[in-house]
C-alpha cells in the first residue's frame, strides 16, 4: 500500500509504475470478493466473536447485552465450579466424535473401494454407475433428511427390506426403532458378552470423567445416531469417489509401465506409484469429510433434535439450541471452542496425511 | 524385513496367475455385482419415495415397502393419486410455482456472480503480488472452519441494516464470493505455467484484458467445478434463506417451503403431502443434472485434483 | 420467434424482480399489521385466516397480514433481536418469562376489554411483575383418551384412578396392541409428578424439590408402564406422536390435550373413542395447562392499532369465532357454557382447567427440561435407575437455578 500510494503522486497522472500497477490491479481484483467476505463472513464472525463474551439473551438488540467477560468460556470447560454446560459440551463431543470416527473413514474407504472398481479397464457402463453413486449428492439436506426419516420410521422400509432379506435366510428380525433408540451400539455389542451397564466393574460405572463414567464414554454411538451416520455416508460417499477416480485417471499410464518394465509386482505398484498418487485426493477428501462431520446440523435438526436421551446432540446442535434458548452468549462461545477444535484437527490431519502433498 | 520381501511378490504372482481362468470370470461377477448392489443402495431411496408420493395416505402408512399401490385389509385395492402433489400446490400459505421460479432465479444469479468474484479474486491470490495477500488467503481458510450456524443472527442482523430483509438482494449478495471457490480458484491458477502470462505482457495486455482473454478461457474446467458447486449448494440452502426472510413468503426458495410444509402438519407428518414436496424440491435439480450430468462429473472430479 | 420468446421471457423475470423490490406502496391513513405465529394443522391455518380476512373488512384503516413461519423460536429471536419486531406474535407460556425479562413485551393488559372475565390461572400465566402483558388466545389441557371399543370388548370402564389406568393397559395388551402410549416428555409426565402430590421446584424457584418420595412414585409408575410392557413410546410405534397412535388403534389410551380432538375427527373418523379426565393419582386428580398468548412488542410501531386487534381476537366475539373450530379452549369463562354445549364430548378437558397446573418455570429452565426427558428415556431403556435420574435431575435443577 505504502509503495503504491506516492507513485500515484509523484507521477501526477494515472501513470503507474509496475509494481504500483501491480498492486492495484491486486486490490481491484480481490475488492469484489472481498466486499462480501468482510461483510457477510468477518463482520458477523466478529460480531458473533464479541457477543461470546456476553450474557446477550438473542431477545434484545445485542447492544443492550453485559459484558460478562470469559464466564461463558469458563462454563464450557466446568472452570468456574459448574458442571450443567460442561457435561453437555462434553457428552456433544463425544457424540461428534463418535460420529466422525465412524463417518469419515467408512465414506473414504467405500468412496476409494469403488473408485478401484469403476476404474477397471474392462467395466462398461461406467457413465451410469458414476451418476447413479453421484445422485444423492444433489439433494438438498432437507429433503434428504425428510426421506430418511420415512425411511428409518419403525414400520418403515428400511426395516421392511431388513425383514425380508432376514426372512429369506431363514433368520428373526425384531425392527430397530432406528429414531428412537439411545442405546450406544458398543453397549449393544458388548451385552452380547453379558456386560451391561449393572454387570460392568465398578470402575467403569462409578468413575465420574468430566460429567460421565467410563462406561457412559465408551457407549458409542446411539442406534438413531447411526442411522444418521449411515444418511452422511449415502449422502456424501459418491461425491467423494468421484474425486478418486479423477485421482486415478490422472496418474500416467506410463508410470506404470515403467515399472512393470522395472519388474515391479501388482503390489509393489499400487504401495509404490498409486497410494502416491492418490495422496492430494484423500487429503482433500478427508479435509472436507471432517469439517462437515464436525459441523453436522441440518440432519440432527430434522431427524431427531438431539434426542433421544441427549445421543444425538452434536457440538453444532448445541450452539443452536443455545443461540435459540435465549443463551446466545453462551451459544457464541460453544461455536468458536467447535472452530479450534476443527482447526487443531486440520493442521494435525495435514501433518499427518499432506506431508508428502507438497513435495 | 526379509521375509515379507520374500512373501509379497509371490502372493503377486499367484493371484496374477489365477486372473484369466477363474478368476476373470469371477472378478467380472463380482464388479457388477458390488456396483450395482451400491447403486441400488444410492438410488432406490428416491425410488420409494417417488412411487410412495402417488400413493393415498393410509395406502404410504401400510405398505411402504410397495412400489405401487396396494390393497385394504377389506380386499380392495388403492389407487394411484396425485392427492400429495395437489396439496402440496394447493397450500394456502405457499405459493411452490413461485418458489420453483425462486430457486432457479436465485441459484442461477448467485452461480453467475460467484463464479466471476471467485475466479478474480483467486487469480489475484495465485499471481499478482500485492501486500496482505498472504493474511487474506490466512483468513479465507480460516472461515471454512467456522461453524455457519454461529453467523446466522449476526448475519441477519447485518442484512436488517442494509434493509435487505424480505428482499431478493439478501438471497443473493451475501453468496456471491466464498472461500471455498476462491480457494479452489487460486489452485487452480497456480497451476498455470507463468509463461503464457509473460507472452502476454510482452504484448502490452492489460491485466484486465489478460485476464478474460487469455486465462479465463483456459480456467472452463475449473469454472465448471465451481458453478456446479455454487448452483447445487445455493439450490438446497435452507439456513440463508431461512434468515433473509421474515414475512415475505412471496420469496420462498424450495427448501424453505418444504420445511414450511412439514410445519403445517405438525408432529402427525403426512406423508403423501411430504413425499410430494420433497418430489417437487428435487425434481428441477435432477432434471438439470440428468441434462449437464457430464459437467457435474467433471466438475466434481475436478475438485480433487486441484486439492 | 424463438428470440422473441426469450426476450418474452427475460422482461418477465425482469418485471417480477421489479415488482419484488419495489417498497410496497401504501395509503397514508391505513396501519399495517403483522400477525406472526407458527402453524399447527391446515384446518387451524384456514381458520385463523379467516378471522383475519373478517377483520380486514371490517377494518379498512387497520390490514393485517397472517405471517405463519417455519422455525417459529428462530424467526421470532431474529426480530425482536433486530428491533423490528412483528406488531402482534404468539408467545408460549414457557417463553414468557425469556422474553419479559429481556424487555420484550409491552403491558397491554390494561389497555384489553373485561380482564376479569379470563381464568384467573390464564391470567396468572402471563403476569410477571404485577403486570398482565398478554391475554391468552386459547388453552388447552391434557386428558386421557380411551378407545371405547376396546374397552368394551374387555368390559372395562374408564380408569379413574392409577391403580385402574394400569389395570386396563395390562389388560388391553394383547393382540399387537399396547396398553397405553408414553412419550419420554417432561410435558406429559409432570401431570403424574403433580397428581402423585410432587413438584418440581419450591414456590420461588430457589431449589429443586422434585428428588422426593411422591416424584419416585410418579416416575417409578409411568416408567413401570413400559418397562413391564404394557405401554410404549411413539416412535416404538412407528408414529409421529402419540395422537397418531391412539387414531390408528395401535393402543388403547393415550393422554394428549385437546389438540387431539380435530386431528382424530379429521384423520380418523370411524375411530370410537372418547376422553375423561386424567385419572387421579395419590394425591389427587391433576393435568397441565398449555396456553399461548398475543404479545404486542415493547417497541411497537402502532401499539394502538395492534392492541386493538388483539382485544378484538381475544374479545368474546373473536375467540368465540377462533374456538368454535373445536381445536382449543376459550379463555374467557363467560364462553364457557356457549362452548360446552358445542362440544359437549370436550367437557373433561375443560373441567380441567379448574386444577390444572401452568406450564412455567424460570428463563434458563430449558436445560432442566432436557435433562428431564433425557432421564425419562434412559430409566425406559433401562439404564438409569428411578433414584438416580431424580437424584442427577436434583443436581442440574439445582445448579441451573443458582446460576439464575
Amino acid at each position: 500500500m505504502a509503495v503504491a500510494a506516492p507513485s500515484v503522486g509523484k507521477r501526477g497522472g494515472f501513470q503507474l509504475s509496475a509494481k504500483g500497477q501491480e498492486n492495484v490491479a491486486g486490490f481491484l481484483f480481490i475488492l469484489p470478493a472481498l466486499i462480501i467476505i468482510v461483510i457477510f463472513i468477518f463482520l458477523p464472525l466478529l460480531s458473533a466473536f464479541l457477543i461470546s463474551f456476553t450474557n446477550w439473551n438473542g431477545l434484545q438488540p445485542p447492544a443492550e447485552a453485559q459484558n460478562v467477560g470469559l464466564r461463558n468460556y469458563e462454563r464450557i470447560f466446568g472452570l468456574d465450579g459448574t458442571t450443567v454446560v460442561r457435561d453437555e459440551f462434553f457428552v456433544a463431543i463425544k457424540n461428534t466424535f463418535y460420529y466422525t470416527l465412524g463417518v469419515v473413514p467408512t465414506q473414504t474407504a467405500l468412496a476409494l473401494i469403488l473408485a478401484f472398481i469403476v476404474n477397471q479397464q474392462f467395466l462398461r457402463f461406467r457413465g451410469f454407475f458414476r451418476v447413479a453413486f453421484y445422485f444423492p449428492s444433489i439433494t438438498s439436506s432437507i429433503v434428504i433428511a425428510t426421506i430418511f426419516l420415512w425411511l428409518f420410521n419403525r414400520n418403515g422400509v428400511i426395516n421392511g427390506v431388513i425383514g425380508g432379506v432376514a426372512s429369506a435366510l431363514g433368520l428373526n428380525y425384531t425392527p430397530v426403532t432406528w429414531l428412537n433408540d439411545a442405546n450406544g451400539i458398543i453397549h449393544n455389542f458388548l451385552r452380547l458378552f453379558g456386560l451391561t451397564a449393572r454387570t460392568a466393574p465398578a470402575w467403569m460405572t462409578e468413575t465420574n470423567i468430566l460429567g460421565q463414567s467410563i462406561w457412559q464414554w465408551i457407549s458409542g454411538p446411539s442406534v438413531t445416531m447411526l442411522a444418521i451416520m449411515l444418511l452422511a455416508i449415502w449422502t456424501t460417499t459418491g461425491t467423494m469417489m468421484l474425486i478418486f477416480l479423477a485421482a486415478l485417471q490422472d496418474i500416467p499410464r506410463q508410470l506404470y509401465e515403467a515399472a512393470s518394465v522395472d519388474g515391479a509386482t501388482r503390489l509393489q505398484q499400487f504401495f509404490l506409484i498409486t497410494v502416491p498418487m492418490l495422496r492430494p485426493a484423500t487429503f482433500f477428501v478427508l479435509t472436507i469429510g471432517l469439517i462437515g462431520c464436525f459441523q453436522v446440523f441440518d440432519q440432527i435438526y430434522v431427524i431427531s433434535q438431539g434426542n433421544p436421551a441427549g445421543t444425538t446432540k452434536t457440538i453444532a446442535w448445541i450452539v443452536f439450541r443455545n443461540l435459540r434458548d435465549s443463551q446466545a452468549g453462551l451459544g457464541a462461545a460453544l461455536a468458536f471452542v467447535l472452530f479450534v477444535i476443527i482447526a487443531i484437527f486440520t493442521i494435525f490431519q495435514r501433518r499427518l496425511v499432506g506431508k508428502t502433498v507438497q513435495q | 524385513m526379509s521375509t515379507s520381501a520374500a512373501v509379497q511378490p509371490s502372493y503377486g504372482t499367484r493371484s496374477f496367475a489365477l486372473l484369466p481362468s477363474v478368476g476373470k470370470v469371477a472378478r467380472v461377477v463380482l464388479t457388477y455385482g458390488v456396483l450395482v448392489l451400491f447403486a441400488l443402495a444410492m438410488i432406490m431411496p428416491f425410488v420409494f419415495a417417488v412411487a410412495n408420493s402417488f400413493k393415498e395416505l393410509p395406502d404410504i402408512a401400510a405398505n411402504p415397502m410397495r412400489l405401487t399401490p396396494g390393497v385394504r385389509a377389506d380386499g380392495t385395492p388403492y389407487s394411484w393419486t396425485l392427492q400429495g402433489y395437489e396439496r402440496a400446490l394447493n397450500t394456502q400459505q405457499i405459493n411452490f410455482p413461485r418458489a420453483i421460479f425462486n430457486s432457479f432465479f436465485v441459484a442461477i444469479v448467485v452461480t453467475v456472480m460467484r463464479v466471476l468474484f471467485n475466479s478474480l479474486a483467486g487469480y489475484a491470490l495465485a499471481r499478482i503480488r500485492f501486500p496482505g495477500r498472504g493474511i487474506a488467503f490466512a483468513a479465507l481458510v480460516g472461515t471454512l472452519m467456522v461453524p455457519g450456524i454461529v453467523l446466522l443472527i449476526p448475519r441477519y442482523l447485518i442484512l436488517r441494516q442494509l434493509g435487505w430483509i424480505d428482499t431478493y438482494w439478501a438471497l443473493l449478495v451475501p453468496y456471491f464470493a466464498d472461500a471455498f471457490g476462491i480457494f479452489l480458484m487460486k489452485q487452480f491458477f497456480e497451476s498455470i505455467p507463468r509463461e503464457i502470462e509473460e507472452a502476454a505482457e510482452i504484448d502490452g495486455a492489460s491485466r484486465f484484458r489478460m485476464f478474460f482473454v487469455i486465462i479465463l478461457p483456459m480456467a472452463i474446467p475449473a469454472l465448471t467445478a465451481m458453478a456446479i458447486f455454487a448452483f447445487q449448494g445455493t439450490w438446497n440452502d435452507f439456513q440463508g434463506p431461512l434468515i433473509a426472510l421474515n414475512l415475505n413468503r412471496d420469496l420462498y426458495t424450495l427448501p424453505l417451503a418444504l420445511a414450511f410444509l412439514r410445519g403445517v402438519t405438525g408432529d402427525a407428518i403426512q406423508w403423501d403431502l411430504m413425499l410430494a414436496g420433497s418430489v417437487i424440491t428435487t425434481l428441477p435439480m435432477a432434471v438439470i443434472f440428468f441434462i449437464f450430468q457430464r459437467f457435474f462429473i467433471e466438475g466434481v472430479s475436478y475438485t480433487g485434483l486441484k486439492g | 420467434m424463438k428470440k422473441s420468446l426469450r426476450f418474452l421471457a427475460l422482461a418477465t423475470a425482469l418485471a417480477l424482480i421489479a415488482v419484488a423490490l419495489a417498497p410496497s406502496a401504501q395509503a397514508a391513513q391505513t396501519v399495517n399489521l403483522v400477525l406472526m405465529g407458527w402453524s399447527s394443522s391446515p384446518s387451524e391455518n384456514e381458520r385463523l385466516q379467516k378471522i383475519v380476512d373478517d377483520w380486514n373488512a371490517a377494518n379498512p384503516d387497520i390490514q393485517v397480514t397472517l405471517n405463519q413461519v417455519p422455525d417459529y423460536d428462530t424467526t421470532l429471536q431474529k426480530a425482536l433481536a433486530s428491533g423490528e419486531p412483528p406488531d402482534v406474535f404468539y408467545v408460549d407460556s414457557f417463553r414468557f418469562l425469556d422474553l419479559v425479562r429481556a424487555d420484550a413485551l409491552m403491558p397491554i393488559g390494561d389497555r384489553l376489554t373485561d380482564i376479569d372475565d379470563f381464568y384467573p390461572a390464564l391470567r396468572n400465566a402471563f403476569t410477571a411483575n404485577g403486570q398482565f402483558y398478554c391475554p391468552p388466545k386459547d388453552f388447552s389441557t391434557l386428558a386421557l383418551q380411551i378407545n371405547t371399543e376396546m374397552f368394551e370388548a374387555a368390559g372395562l370402564s374408564a380408569p379413574t384412578t392409577w391403580e385402574e389406568m394400569r389395570a386396563a393397559a395390562e389388560k388391553l395388551t394383547k393382540d399387537g396392541v399396547f396398553g397405553v402410549v408414553v412419550p419420554a416428555d417432561f410435558a406429559r409426565w409432570i401431570a403424574f409428578l403433580y397428581g402423585a402430590g410432587g413438584s418440581v421446584t419450591d414456590d420461588e424457584f430457589t431449589k429443586m424439590t422434585i428428588n422426593s418420595p411422591e416424584a419416585e412414585a410418579a416416575l417409578k409408575f409411568y416408567t413401570d408402564l413400559y418397562l413391564d410392557g404394557f405401554a410404549k413410546t411413539p416412535a416404538d410405534l412407528g408414529v409421529g406422536w402419540p395422537g397418531e397412535a391412539f387414531g390408528k388403534g395401535l393402543v388403547a389410551m393415550a393422554f394428549e390435550g385437546n389438540w387431539v380432538e380435530p386431528y382424530l375427527k379429521d384423520q380418523f373418523p370411524d375411530l370410537k373413542y372418547k376422553a375423561v379426565e386424567l385419572p387421579a393419582g395419590p394425591a389427587g386428580k391433576a393435568t397441565m395447562a398449555f396456553t399461548v398468548c398475543y404479545g404486542v412488542p415493547k417497541k411497537a410501531k402502532n401499539p394502538d392499532a395492534a392492541i386493538k386487534f388483539v382485544d378484538y381476537l381475544t374479545g368474546a366475539e373473536g375467540m368465540k369465532a377462533w374456538t368454535d373450530l373445536g381445536l382449543a379452549m376459550p379463555t374467557r369463562a363467560s364462553l364457557r357454557k356457549g362452548w360446552l354445549e358445542k362440544f359437549p364430548n370436550l367437557e373433561p378437558y375443560l373441567n380441567g382447567a379448574e386444577y390444572a397446573r401452568k406450564w412455567q418455570f424460570v428463563p434458563g429452565f430449558q436445560a432442566v427440561l432436557d435433562k428431564v426427558n433425557e432421564q425419562l428415556s434412559l430409566v425406559m431403556s433401562g439404564n438409569q435407575t428411578v433414584k438416580g435420574a431424580l437424584a442427577e435431575i436434583e443436581r442440574v435443577g439445582n445448579e441451573v437455578l443458582a446460576s439464575r
